[in-house]
This record gives structure tokens, sequence and C-alpha cells, in this order.
């Protein structure tokens, strides 16, 4: 039980810390408003999840053939796609294509969390470069995310500007434009020296093999756009069947993120390309003359085949079942590992390989169900997690390793 | 339960779930120690329908004292394993725990079983007609489902099944919203040929509204807390609020957010308070202070689990003037 009580302590540090419950309670308010409004402009949404969910269900039970069909449409852009079957796998083909001694721009990914790629490829001798303001400042702080689309969501702005302050080597006032300004400043060349970007992708449309990037911030449009080689890691439960499939899970995904509608949304099927002289196809215009996507499975077909904990695979990542979690309010991502909340438990458990920690995180749900009322997927949390425990006690089934 | 589930379930849930397995009821109480409070209701035993009451009244008190008692030994520096240690320790021993803080710390503890004292009145009150089985109520075995106890928690079910064939019971009238969650929708997808109907106290309480004028003894602005299993797994979110609407006297004020299937968890659910009782009392205080905003005077909800979180926080709180009430005996003080 030693992981069940270093986990309990940490938790309950977490708990009795005033910060956190009252950066959450800030953060639990503006969100419920802010998506109430969102679905009160725009009351098509609420369908259209359903519909979506509907695409989910469907789309996880072939996953393979969906990255398999994918990976065709890429390459007939003229981008490469590979299919990795383990985390090791898709790490591996990253140090492929990575090499050593690069200087990296990354987006924000939780895939790319769940598997450590940022850790990893700094460890090989690569600088990697957080671009996302939230990651940056906890890759800055050597802390983890605290929450998939807000990591920094227990980070005081005051905390940001003695952290801005140690990095430029001048005093950096707690005032928030000028912290944005300063991460702007200290990004900016990076995205056009950087060697490589790295991306995730929300959703990924098999026919015509188009990745869609959510955003607000602006980064990971540089990221992806200004390299001259562009990776993008992708979870497989990301692929949807069509092009009009992907653009629903998009809207639903970003309305229940609480935007009416986001700043950006990049959507890449290949590499850049011209064909403005003599039209001759040219590869590497303005943008990333490589394009090379990583699909993964790494436990997830294992997951698609249980007929209850399958509905992990449902998520969009929107993050609103997070803000409806009582235990959440008070711990943050301390009730998480890659993942946050009774999802979190499923990841741990099944995906990342981690019993003790999975079944740690499996007894802190309440098992209230808030979560379920908010979710656009309608995913039963409470239920999943209940199944996970049976599964963890009996012991049936392999557990996926993680390496 | 094998040595692997002891080592991954946390130690204050494998003990409540030992006491439902092998004394059959989640204190570990001797058998019928429950069953005192209808004792004087001259209830049949049997009868075609019979009101379930459920471990979680009945038992309110000592479950209160041995919450209070993990809580303030998991603030200490030992944490909650070592009183949960000491628990299954001193059961090998033969000492009956339930029963020991029940005569050491629980005062009054008649009190606490004043809902269901209420319930019956209130059904009677209505010319309905139910049994009791007293004694021998099985306990619906849902704390072993929600640990993860799945052959346990089915072969509880089986039993629990034929007992009541036996019995020669076809309705049920279940009042502890975790008991009827469990007879309704758990049971039936474990055990083949269940055909017990099983409805909740407050359906049976809105079918009859009507029948009779209802006016509580004195003007109050009540709140209403929606326990998570009542609004969100049965889906009774309407029948609490008609039915508090329907007493004179009653004015209903209810948080603007957190309320009906967005209401906010007590921090009390599936045996959270004896795996994280200092964080299940955090909670508790933060959904005790979201009903306090609406300046309510009494809280109503309609859980034995909810009752002692709400109780515990606003004590946290230091509020003494506002109490926290069963909806039940709210009706029955009506009557």
């Amino acid at each position: 039980m030693s992981v069940f009580k270093d986990y309990k302590k940490e938790l309950m540090e977490a708990a009795h810390s005033e910060r956190i419950s009252l950066a959450l309670s800030r953060a639990i308010k503006s969100y419920r408003s802010n998506t109430n409004a969102a679905l009160k402009k725009f009351p098509h949404t609420i369908k259209m999840a359903e519909e979506v969910r509907e695409i989910k269900e469907r789309a996880i039970g072939h996953m393979l053939e969906l990255a398999e069909q994918a990976s065709k449409a890429i390459e007939e852009n003229k981008g490469k796609a590979y299919i990795a079957k383990t985390a090791d796998d898709a790490l591996n083909i990253f140090d492929r294509l990575v090499g050593k001694g690069k200087l990296i721009v990354k987006g924000k990914s939780m895939t790319a969390e769940e598997i450590g790629l940022r850790e990893h490829l700094e460890e090989r001798g690569n600088e990697v470069y957080e671009t996302d303001l939230g990651e940056f400042i906890i890759q800055k702080l050597g802390s983890r995310p605290m929450h998939i689309l807000s990591p920094a969501i227990h980070v005081p702005k005051e905390d940001v500007a003695s952290l801005f302050s140690k990095i430029t080597g001048q005093d950096v006032p707690a005032d928030i434009s000028i912290l944005v300004a300063t991460a702007k400043k200290l990004l900016r060349e990076k995205y056009f020296k950087a060697d490589i970007g790295i991306s995730g992708a929300n959703v990924v449309a098999a026919d015509t093999g188009t990745l869609f990037l959510i955003e607000n911030e602006g980064n990971i449009r540089l990221a992806t756009g200004a390299p001259p080689v562009h990776i993008a890691l992708v979870g497989m439960e990301k692929l949807v069947p069509t092009l009009g499939d992907a653009f629903k899970v998009a809207e639903v995904t970003w309305r229940y993120a609480n935007y009416t509608v986001p700043s950006y949304v990049s959507l890449v099927s290949g590499p850049s390309k011209t064909g403005d002289i003599e039209k001759v196809t040219t590869y590497g215009a303005h943008g990333p003359g490589e394009l090379h996507v990583v699909f993964m499975d790494a436990g997830r077909s294992d997951l698609a085949r249980d007929p209850i904990l399958r509905q992990a695979l449902y998520c969009l990542r929107c993050g609103g079942c997070l803000y409806e979690c009582p235990v959440f309010a008070v711990t943050a991502g301390h009730f998480g590992d890659k993942y946050f909340a009774g999802l979190g438990a499923v990841w741990a458990a099944r995906l990342t390989g981690d019993l003790e920690k999975g079944a740690s995180l499996a007894y802190t749900c309440l098992t209230c169900g808030r979560c379920k009322i908010r979710c656009p997927m309608k995913i039963d949390t409470p239920q999943m997690v209940i199944e996970l425990r049976k599964w963890i006690l009996e012991g049936d089934g392999e557990i996926t390793p993680h390496s | 339960m094998d040595k692997k589930s002891k080592e991954l379930i946390p130690p204050g849930l494998a003990y409540l779930a030992d006491n439902i397995i092998s004394k059959h009821n989640i204190l570990g109480d001797s058998k019928g120690g429950g069953a005192k409070w209808a004792k004087d209701l001259k209830l049949f035993k049997k009868s075609e329908t019979i009101f379930f009451a459920g471990c979680g009244y009945q038992y309110a008190s000592d479950l209160e004292s041995l919450s209070s008692l993990i809580r303030r030994m998991d603030k200490s520096v030992v944490g909650a394993e070592l009183p949960m240690g000491i628990a299954s320790f001193q059961k090998k021993l033969g000492v009956d725990l339930g029963g020991m803080y029940r005569k050491v710390m629980a005062r009054g503890s008649d009190s606490d079983a004043q809902p269901l004292r209420d319930a019956v009145k209130v059904l009677s009150g209505f010319g309905i007609e139910f049994g009791y089985l007293a004694e021998d109520e099985p306990c619906c075995g849902a704390l072993l489902h929600y640990v993860g106890l799945r052959k346990e928690f089915t072969s509880k079910a089986r039993e629990l099944h034929k007992k009541l064939k036996s019995l020669g019971v076809k309705r049920v009238i279940s009042i502890v919203p975790s008991c009827t969650y469990t007879l309704r929708t758990l049971i039936p997808s474990c055990v083949e040929g269940y055909d017990i109907e099983v409805r909740h106290f407050l359906e049976v309480v809105v079918e009859n509204i009507k029948s009779r004028e209802l006016r509580f003894p004195r003007e109050v602005k009540v709140t209403y807390h929606d326990p998570c299993q009542l609004a969100r797994y049965l889906g009774l979110v309407e029948e609490p609020r008609q039915i508090l609407k329907a007493i004179k006297g009653i004015e209903l004020v209810e948080p603007e957010w957190t309320k009906g299937e967005w209401a906010t968890c007590c921090g009390g659910g599936a045996g959270f308070e004896a795996v994280f009782p200092e964080l299940s009392h955090i909670v508790a205080v933060n959904r005790t202070r979201e009903l306090l905003e609406t300046g309510a005077k009494v809280i109503v909800t309609h859980c034995p689990g909810c009752i002692m979180q709400l109780k515990s926080g606003l004590k946290e709180l230091k509020v003494d003037d506002v109490e926290v009430v069963d909806l039940a005996q709210i009706v029955g003080m009506a009557m």
C-alpha cells in the first residue's frame, strides 16, 4: 500500500492548500458561466453532442482500420504516417525522426504527456520548448500539468512573476498582460530557429488524413507552421471516419471547453507545397516541407474491447467533468496521474499500466456522477470506476505494460 | 476476501466490506441490533409489501461516532490505516466494535431512527399497508458493489433475493437512496428471475400527496440537498420538490447552480468517508457552505449519509441556528 500512502499524503497536502481551492473555485465559476453562455448561443451543440457520441462509439471499434485509412490519405498528401503499437514504439519513431541536438517547439499534447515525450527528447540531448503558456510555466517550474486544458490552473500570477523574473534576470511584475508579453518575447525567436515543431491533434479525419488543432493562443499555428518539420503524435482514439464527422467533434469539443468559438482551428493534411512556378509541385513553401504523423495504440485497442471501460476512449478532452468533480475542486490534478479524476484512474490502470496508482485513483472517486451530467459524451464515470475496481480486484485481463 | 483484494482495497473500506460479508450489516453489529427502532410500532412482519429500512438510518449514530473517530485519527500523524487496523484486530478478538461505540459515544441514538419512524407514520397516514421484516431484513450489500467485490456482491444479491422470495415479498418500499438503487437496478442485473417491484418512499408520497392537507407547525425557509443516488442514480429530482412545495408553511430556497442533478456531493459516497475521512469532511463543509448561502434555516435532505455529512459541516462552520432534517421527518411533522 505504499503507493496509496504516498498518494494520499500528496492529495491531502493539496486539499489543505487554500491557493488550490481559491484558484479552482474561480475557474469553476467562470467555466460554468462561459459554457452556459456558449451553449445558449449555440443550442444545437447538445444535439450535435449526441451525434458525436454515436460517431465515437462506432469509430472506437475500428481504430486500427481508421488509422490505416488515415495513414494512406496522409501518404497520398505526401506526408509520412506511422502506426505505433506501444508507447515505446512511438518514442522510437520519434528518436529516428528527431535524432539528437535539435531545437524543438512543442504545442500542448496530453498524449505526449502520457508517454513522457518531452522528457524523453530532452534526455537525448534535444532542447524542447513548450509553447502553450500554461505548459511553458509548468515546464519552467519543473512541475506537472494539473488540468488537461489549463495545466497551470493551480499557479497564481505572483508565482508566475517570480518565475519569469528568474528566467529573464529582470524584475517582472505580477501583471497578467506583462506576464503574457514576457512569454511571447521569450518564445518568439524559438519558432523560427526551431528544427522541428511537435503537436498533438484534437481529432483526425481518416478519409482525408486531416488533423484538427484547436487553440486560442496561436502558439500551435506557429509551432506547426514555422519550423521545416512538423511531427504530430495522435492517440488512435482521436480518429473518426470523415471530415464531416471531425468538424462535429471539433465543435462539440471547444463548446464544452467553454468557448463559443476558439480563435484558431488549424487543419493540417500534408506538408506545405506550391505549384506557382511552372505548375511544378514543390514541397516546403512557407510551411514545413515534411509532415510526420504517429498514430499510437498503446493499449487503446485492448481497452476498446471492454464493454464498459471503452467509454474512456470517447472522451473529447474538453475538461468539463473536472469542473464538476468535488474532489478535483480541492485537490486539482493531484487527483490524477497522466489524466485526471475518474477517467485518470482508467487511464492509469489500463493504459499506462500503473495498477496501484490506478487503484488509488479509483478509490478517490466519490462516484457522485455529476461529471456524467456535464459530459457531452455522457461518459458514465462512476460506472467505469466501479467496473475498474472490480477489474483490479479480480485481476482478470492482462495489464498493458507501459514500456 | 482474498489477500490480493485486501492489499488493493484501501483499509477503511476493507473493514466495512468485511462486516457486510461476515456479519450481514455495515457495522458488524450483532444480528437484529438495528431493528430496535420499530419495536413499539407493531408492524406486521409478513406482508407482500414491505418497508425496507436499510442500514444507514438504523446505524446512523454508530456510523457518525465511528467516522468522527476515524477523522480525528486521520488528522493525526498515524493516518486512517491504523484505526482500521485496530478495528479488524478487535474484530478478530470478538469485540463488537459497533455495539461498543453505540454504548460509549452515541447519546440518544433513538433520534437517529426518527426518519424511519416518520416514514412509517407517513405511509400509514396515507392508508398504505405494508410490513417490516425487522431482524430478518437483509443488507442490500451495495457497499460490496462499490468496493469492487463482484463475486461477493452477486452472492449477497442472490441470498437477498432468495430470502425475500421465501418470505413472500412481492413489493418493496425502500427509503435509503443507495439501497433503493441496489434493489431496483443493481441486483436485477446480476440475479436471474428477480421480479420484486421496488419503489422509493418519495414516489409513494408524491402519489398520495393530494389526499390530505400538509401543514408544517411553523413558517420556515428550507433548502433542499439532493443526495447523489436519489437525483442522479434514481432520477428523483422533481418529487422531493413537489412534496416540499405542497406543505404549507414551508418556503423552498435553492442554490442558484448546484441543485437537482447539478447538486454537489456531500462528500460521503461509496465508502469514501472511510478511505479519505478528512477529505470527505472538507467536501462536506464546502457543500454545507453552498447550502447556507441560500439563507435557509433548515437543510432538508433524504439520505442518512448526507445527513451525517451536512451535520458535520454545520458543526465545523460553527453554525448553530440551522438544522439538518430528513424529508421524511418534515412530512411526518406536517401531517
